[in-house]
Formats: structure tokens, sequence, C-alpha cells
């Protein structure tokens, strides 16, 4: 019903199934849309060649045959191929698909083998050359059309069946005792559908144009037929004392190919496109304050007052980062906690110019160094990013381009920023894949990211990051993609090298045991803000925001006397489009007052220990799980 | 890569194989409703001829016999004579027939291909832009037609109203010169190239945006790499690799459509021949054009899967 209504809302599938509804009145009822006899020749010859008129709409051939009439009954003859050839084509191909990939194993591969090397071979001149040897007409060319296609649909529908197979409801009416014809009809049939309905619009469109073609060439139906591609030869035939007469012939063909086009294109949005309607956003206060701060004199990297922004549908805009700030020292190692979707990658990636597309920096500063970046040319961007910021992203293996070799990566980037000459360049990658402890490095320098597990990619990763000794270092979530026993030991890289290099580094994690061991500060974010911030000792020692607190109360070493019980924040992260009013975090805090619901909390004054909450000095500062069950272990001050 | 080359080319043999086993199952399937030279010559043919035509065919044996015996011939290069063209080797008609076809479908694949990177990578650097926008509106129009039916537009506008071309015709670079050849082949070639460039376009433009859209061209900015440097190197060549596969795909479509466009401008090529040999059931003609014409689908193919090979990595190593 939903697809339907999708389907109808787009008006060039409403066009194209206008069109092929039109063709099917030509087929079943021609004379209801004819005017005149599509064969009978003018013999007064007073009507010959004649441009569109009142009386013959799409004026008239050599012979003074009506072009509308002739175009219409063609309509018939056209509607009639594809159906012969769609038909054929469908009955073998959707039975065998099913049959190969129902069966797999060696069965499929065979049969999959000969599909393959029929699909690659030419359509139309194989057509030509069956209907050569056997005979020409219109009906014997499609049957030979609808083998040859029927290989389109066998892996199609192969393809959907393999998957489907290994769904667990197939296995659930396998043990209900069902056959394979019952389970291939009742199950895997209707599955199939939609993916074939694209396929035979797809497909009507290749079949009219392999039609067109053996008629337009005499072989498919008689030259003076009123078949499109017949009409359309007899129309080149007076392409000099009246070239009009090919236009309503080959207008005809353009328009039902695009109509077919069209209509599977259509179905293949509504198919594809998720149902859920576009979310409404919620009235929110204009006058919401933005704090700004002073940036620290000794900041390497200061953020403040910083705010992104996504136009959403309907024109409106939502606000993905509101107000963020928060800064890293020279050598220090600030970590930013929050759940998925608070904005803490959406942060670093504005840090440092790449605010996904659409998105935009609507306010706030950023200064690194004693430099504004918020002003630098793409120019100027080039001495900073990879030179004195280097950055570790999530997925270790999806960063790297797949069709370069690990080695190209590092000597580009080395080559780039230190003018280094390719032989030195290389020495250099496998120097730097030494440090981050690639065994073997003169080897895998060679090798392909997709020859690299997750933990040597990540290697990869900080090699790449470390490659020009920056200043600061930002890994976002550089474990979160990694086995557990691999997490440790890339954290530990991590340190290390830090420590050795002397780098500043933002690292954005959701393991606050991570944390716990690294961090020299802290910021926690919620809903595209900042909501606390302080030194590890405080934010730890004596979370103030209830968020922090729920965060806190979710790590494991709170829970051992409990009964292994796992804490969690009731609720998810709301997604940008519906942050509710007042404190974002009201609807998942236990500590919640009505004013919560309504008024903007203040963050107080200090920058360097921000508690974005109204109620900061009523609440008793422990982390605590949410619902009720507080007051429960005192947590060790960090090392 | 060198075992990835050898299988692609050895990929090639069971697709002619095919080509052969249906060319003569033809054959096959025309005798079970009598002799085959008796239909072959129609109504009329005096018993002398029809003799004489079951000898040049070798109808006398076994059709298992005579299949191995016209492989063994084709393998040479060697596909028998025609019926038709005074007993002319179907090998040499080919090598005569072969240029014409040749010239139209390169130019229409190079040209086509070339132009639709060109624009599909104007369109997909910025979305929403003029190129991008007027691609959009015209794409859909020129996927939807056929390269013979814009053939004949070219031909009365380009040949007939503005006299620029001639309308018909093939002139041969080594008589002709090769100015005239270039301009004998330019509207056909066009034809072929412009549905072509619809469909390269479209399918440049969308993996563009996706190959901009991921991780590692981000990551590649985020290294500080000039813009070029991360659209040149790293989103272009991810991109190309489905538009490879698509220019392969369109491959086989020009080949088969040339017997249509070969017919509009009177080309002497493979494509007419192949019609004129239908027309008259020409059997050791029509069997020799098809396995030629597969020969160059299947060249093209072996073109694109080793272009295919080089840019992705990881196909080389299954």
């Amino acid at each position: 019903m939903t697809v339907w209504r999708r389907l109808l809302r787009n008006p060039l599938t409403v066009f194209g199934l206008v069109w092929i509804a039109l063709l099917l009145v030509c087929f079943f009822a021609p004379g209801l849309l004819a005017t005149h006899d599509p064969v009978r020749q003018d013999v007064t010859l007073t009507h010959l060649r004649e441009t569109p008129n009142a009386e013959y709409w799409l004026g008239t051939d050599a012979y003074g045959r009506d072009l509308y009439s002739r175009v219409v009954w063609g309509g018939r003859l056209t509607v009639q191929a594809i159906v012969i050839a769609l038909g054929i084509a469908t009955a073998i191909g959707v039975p065998v698909g099913l049959f190969s990939g129902w069966r797999g194993g060696r069965t499929d591969r065979a049969i999959m083998w000969v599909v393959d090397v029929l699909f690659a071979l030419p359509l139309i001149l194989l057509a030509l050359a069956i209907v050569g040897v056997l005979g020409t007409g219109l009906v014997p060319a499609m049957i030979a059309v609808g083998v040859l296609l029927s290989t389109r649909f066998a892996r199609l529908t192969r393809g959907v069946t393999l998957a489907e197979r290994e769904e667990l409801y197939v296995d659930a009416a396998k043990i209900s005792g069902l056959g394979s014809p019952t389970i291939l009809v009742r199950y895997i049939l209707p599955n199939l559908m939609p993916v074939l309905i694209v396929q035979v619009a797809i497909i009507s469109a290749v079949i009219l144009l392999v039609g067109a073609v053996l008629s337009f060439i005499g072989v498919g139906s008689p030259p003076d037929s009123y078949d499109w591609g017949a009409m359309l030869n007899q129309g080149r035939e007076q392409i000099l004392a009246f070239p009009y007469q090919v236009v309503p012939s080959a207008a005809a063909i353009v328009i039902t190919i695009l109509a077919f086009n069209l209509v599977g294109d259509g179905i293949r949005d509504a198919i594809g496109r998720s149902s859920a309607p576009p979310k409404r956003r919620p009235r929110r206060d204009a006058r919401e304050p933005r704090e700004q701060f002073e940036h620290p004199d000794d900041a390497l990297l200061s953020i403040s007052g910083l705010s992104v922004e996504f136009p959403g549908a309907n024109g409106e805009v939502s606000c993905v980062l509101d107000g963020v700030s928060m800064s890293v020292g020279r050598g220090e190692t600030v970590c930013v906690v929050g759940e998925s979707g608070s904005g803490k990658s959406m942060t670093v990636l504005t840090a440092l110019g790449l605010t996904p597309e659409p998105g935009r920096r609507t306010t706030g500063e950023i200064r690194f160094d004693g430099r504004d970046l918020t002003a630098l040319s793409e120019r100027q961007w080039r001495t900073i990013r990879g030179r004195r910021i280097g950055m570790i992203f999530q997925e270790p293996v999806a960063v790297l381009n797949p069709g370069l070799t690990v080695g190209a990566h590092l000597v580009e980037t080395l080559r780039f920023h230190l003018d280094l000459d390719r032989k030195a360049a290389r020495q250099r990658a496998i120097e730097l894949l030494k440090l981050v402890r690639v065994p073997d490095p003169e080897r895998r320098v060679h090798e392909y990211p997709h020859q690299f597990s997750g933990g040597m990619a990540q290697r990869v990763g900080i090699a790449l990051a470390l490659a020009c000794d920056p200043v600061l270092l930002i890994a976002d979530e550089p474990t979160t993609a990694l086995d557990v026993t691999v997490q440790g030991q890339i954290l530990e890289l991590l340190e290390e090298t830090q420590q050795e290099l002397g780098m500043a580094m933002i690292l954005i994690t959701h393991d606050l045991g991570v944390v716990a061991e690294a961090a020299d500060r802290v910021a926690v974010m919620y809903a595209g803000q900042v909501v606390e911030t302080g030194t590890a000792a405080e934010v730890f020692g004596a979370p103030q925001h209830p968020y922090t607190q729920a965060l806190l109360a979710t790590m494991p070493q709170h829970h051992h006397g409990h009964d292994g019980e796992l804490t969690v924040i009731p609720g998810v992260v709301p997604s940008p489009a519906s942050w509710p009013a007042g404190c974002r975090f009201h609807p998942r805090c236990s500590e919640a007052i009505d004013a919560c619901q309504n008024t903007h909390p203040p963050t107080g004054d200090d920058p360097e220990r921000l508690v974005r909450c109204l109620r900061v000095h009523e609440i008793d500062p422990q982390p605590r799980a949410e619902r009720g069950a507080s007051d429960r272990n005192v947590v060790e001050e960090p090392s | 890569m060198p075992k990835y080359v050898a299988v692609r080319v050895l990929a090639v043999v069971p697709l002619l194989l095919a080509v052969a086993v249906i060319s003569f199952g033809l054959v096959g399937l025309l005798e079970l409703r009598g002799s085959a030279a008796e239909q072959i010559l129609q109504e009329g043919a005096t018993p002398e001829a029809v003799a004489k035509l079951e000898a040049q065919l070798g109808l006398d044996d076994p059709l298992p016999i005579r299949f191995v015996s016209w492989l063994g011939g084709a393998v040479r290069g060697d596909f028998g004579n025609s019926l038709l063209f005074s007993d002319a080797s179907v090998g040499t008609l080919i090598g005569e027939r072969i240029w014409p076809t040749l010239s139209i479908v390169a130019v229409g694949l190079i040209v086509g291909s070339l132009v639709g990177i060109a624009f599909g990578l104007a369109s997909g650097l910025r979305p929403g832009g003029r190129v991008d926008r007027s691609l959009s509106v015209t794409s859909a129009v020129m996927i939807a037609t056929p390269g013979f039916v814009l053939a004949i537009f070219l031909v009365i506008v380009f040949a007939v109203q503005l006299g620029w071309f001639e309308p018909t015709g093939y002139n041969w670079p080594g008589t002709d010169g090769w100015w005239a050849w270039l301009r004998s082949i330019t509207l056909p070639g066009l034809a072929l190239a412009l549905p072509i460039v619809a469909v390269v376009s479209r399918q440049l433009r969308s993996s563009m945006t996706n190959a901009l859209a991921s991780r590692y061209v981000l990551a590649a900015r985020a290294r500080g790499l000039p813009s070029t440097h991360v659209v040149g190197r790293h989103a272009m060549r991810n991109a190309m690799i489905p538009t490879v596969t698509v220019i392969g795909f369109q491959a086989a479509g020009a080949i088969g459509l040339t017997v249509a466009i070969e017919r509009v401008f009177a080309l002497p090529g493979i494509g007419s021949l192949l019609v004129q040999a239908v027309s008259q059931r020409d059997i050791p003609v029509i069997q020799g054009s098809l396995i030629v014409a597969t020969l160059l689908v299947a060249f093209v193919n072996l073109l694109v899967d080793l272009t295919y090979g080089w840019l992705n990595p990881r196909i080389r190593f299954e």
C-alpha cells in the first residue's frame, strides 16, 4: 500500500505507468484509439506525406496511410512481442534460477557457468542468426529472444534464492516438514517478486529494442508492416523526400523504452527507500544561550562555542553540534566520552575542517597553536592536516584505499608533506611500519589493505597519522572495530608512541576503563553538547552531571558483588531532529524535575570544569545507576 | 596478475565454443524439418542444385562429425565457402567486411567512454551543478534512444540538412584518404557513442558520489593531501571499477546494433554481411560472421576484465 503511494507520488513513474496502460489499450482494443485503417493506402494520391493535421493527427506516410493509427496498431505488435519473449524468458529463467539457487553446490556452479556464457553473447546478432536459419517473422524472433533473455532472470532469481535459503524462516519451514516446492512457492517467490518486477520492466525495454532492430532490418515483421521498427525503415527510405515520416515511429520507440525505464527506476526507488516518514523537529527556543569562552593561553587546540547544522527535510535545519567547547594543551591527553550519536566525531572532524556534507559550521571558534583554523584556505589546511595534526579513524580497513598498497598510502603522505624522494619515502615508510610493530614490514609495505587484519590495519592507520611527527593526534574510537584481544595492544601502542614523541592527544572512546587509565582531562558529550568537563580525577571522583554519573555506573567494576547485573542507561540518545526542549537529557534523567523540561541548564563559568545541569548544586557528586539504583560503590581514584 | 590474465584469456574459449554449438545446432534444427538444402534453396530448386548444395555443406555426414571438421577449419580461420557470393571463402568475405565495423565500433566505444567519463566526472564532482542538472534531464532520454534511431536523425540533420557529411557510404583510408575515412565513420560512430555517453556518465556520477563520501577519501583529506590528488588517485580509481564493468556491457550492445547502424549508413560491414546472409540463408557466412562478431565482443570484454583487475587488486588474488 505504502509502496504504491510512494510510486504514485513520483510524476515520472506515473507518466511511465500511464504510457504502459495506453499500450495495453493498443493491445486489447486498437480500434478504440485508432482513427483510420492502418494499412489502407490513399488511392486518390491527395493525402500523401502530410504533416500532422486535424484529420491525420500524426500525418501520413508516402502511401497516404495514417501514421497515428499505424503507431497504435504497432503498439499492439509491440506488446505482443514483449508478452511472448517475456513469457518465455521468465518461464525458463525463474525455475532454472530457483532450482540452481536452491540446490546450490556443484549443480549451481554448472548451471551458472552455462548461464554466464550465454549471458555474454551478443543478443541481437544471435537472434538475427536464429531467425535467419529458422525463417523470418516476429514470433520466431521473439521466441529466440525470450530463450536468450532467460539468462537474465535465471541469474537474478538464483541470487535471491541463494540468499533467502539461508534465512531462519526457511529453516523453520523445513523443520516443520514442508517440501521444497512448497517452500519455494510460498516463501521464496514472494520475496523474489519485487526485484523480478523491476527486472521485467527493464527487460521489456530490451525486448522492444531487439524487436525494433530485427523489424528495421527486415527479418522481424514484414517490411510494409506497421511494426514500429518496420515503420522506421519505411521512414528512412523517405529521408530525402519527407524526413518527418520517421518521427512518429521513432518517438513511439523512445517514449516506450523511456516509460519502461522510468517505471523500473520508480519501483526500485519505492521498494528501496526506508519506510520511515521524515520526523518533524520540535520547536526549539531560538534564544537558547550559547556559551563562548576565552581561549586558554596555553592550549594547543581550543574549540569554543562550536555549532554545526545540517539541512533536513522540508527546509528545516537540524543542529547536530550546539555550542561545543573543549581544549587540549601540549602533551596532554583529553578523552571525549559519550554514547553513539552524541556528536564526538562531528566535533573533531569539524575541528579539522572536514565537516561531512551537507553539514555547515554556523558558530564557534577553533584555534590551533595560535592560528584561527576557521579562516584557513584549502592550501593552508594542507600544512596542518596530516602534517601537524594526525587523525586515526574508527574503521581501520575502510579508511585505506582498497586499490593502493599500504606502502603507497605512506609514501604519498610522506612525499607530499616532507618533500622526500621516492626512495627515501619508501625507506621511511618501512621504518614507520616497524615503529608501529607491523611484522615483516619490508614485505607488507607492498601488500594491499584487504590483506591486513583489522588490528594490523589500525597499526597502519597509526603509522599514517604519525608519519610527519604531528604535535596533536586525534584518535576517533581507534579500537571499537577491533577484537577485544587486539584493543589492548593498540591502546598500549598509542600511549607509548604518544609519550615517546611528546604529542597531545584527543581520544574519543566508549571505553571508560581506557579513559580512567589514559586521560589527563575528560569531556563528556550528550546530544550535541558538552555536559561536563574536568580533570580525570574530578570527573571520575566527583561526577556532577547525572549523565556522567549514569555513564560511570555502567562501568563493569561498579557491578562486582551485585550478581553481575549490568547497569544500562534507559532509553537511547535521541536523533538531532528530535532533541527535547530544555535539558536534552531530562527524559532519561532520574534526577529531573519539572523545570528541566523547559529551562536550558547553565554550564557555570569555569571552562575547565563545566557542568550543564540545572540541579548541579543539589545533586550528590558520585557515579550512580539511573532509576533508583544509587549509592552503590565508591570509585577509586584513577592512577 | 599473470594468473589472472591467463584465466581471463581462457574464459573466451567457452564463449566461442557456445556460439559454434548454437550456430551448428541451428542447422540441426533446420534438418529436423527435412532436407536443409531444399529449405535453403526454397521452391523451384532443381535436383542438381540441391545435390550440389548438399555436397558443399557436407550434409551427407552426420551433424557431430560435420561440427568437428568445421571446428577444425574454424580454428585455422577457414569457415568454408559462401553459398551465394560466387563461392567466395567466408574468411575472405569477413576480412573485407570487418574494417568498417571495427572502425565504427572503436569510435563508438572510445568516444562514448571518454566523453561519458568526462561528463560523469564533472557532474559527480559538483552534484547539483550546471553539468549535473543538464545531464540528469538528458541522460534518461539518451539512454532510451537506441543508436539506430538516433542515427536516422543524425543523417537528417548533419547530412541532409546541413550537408556536413555524406549520408551514406564508407571511404577506405587506403584509397580515399584518412580524412575521407574519418568523415564517413563520424556519424555512425556518434550514433553508437551517444547512448554510451549517457550510461557511462550516469554510472560514473553515482560511483564518484559514493567514492567521495567514502572513509578512505575522508582519511586522505585528513592526511592533508591536495584535493586534485584525492579525487584523481583515490576517488577516481575506485569510481572507475563499476564504470569499467558498465562499459563492457555496452560493447555487446554496440556490436549488435551495428547491424542496424550499417543499414542506415549503407556501410559494407559485418552487420550488413550478416543481414544479407540471413535473408539468403547463406549458412556458412552466418556462422562465420557470428563467430567473428562474438570474438570482437570477447576481445572488448577481455580488455575490460584486464582493466578491472588492474583497478581492483582484490580480484587479482582470488
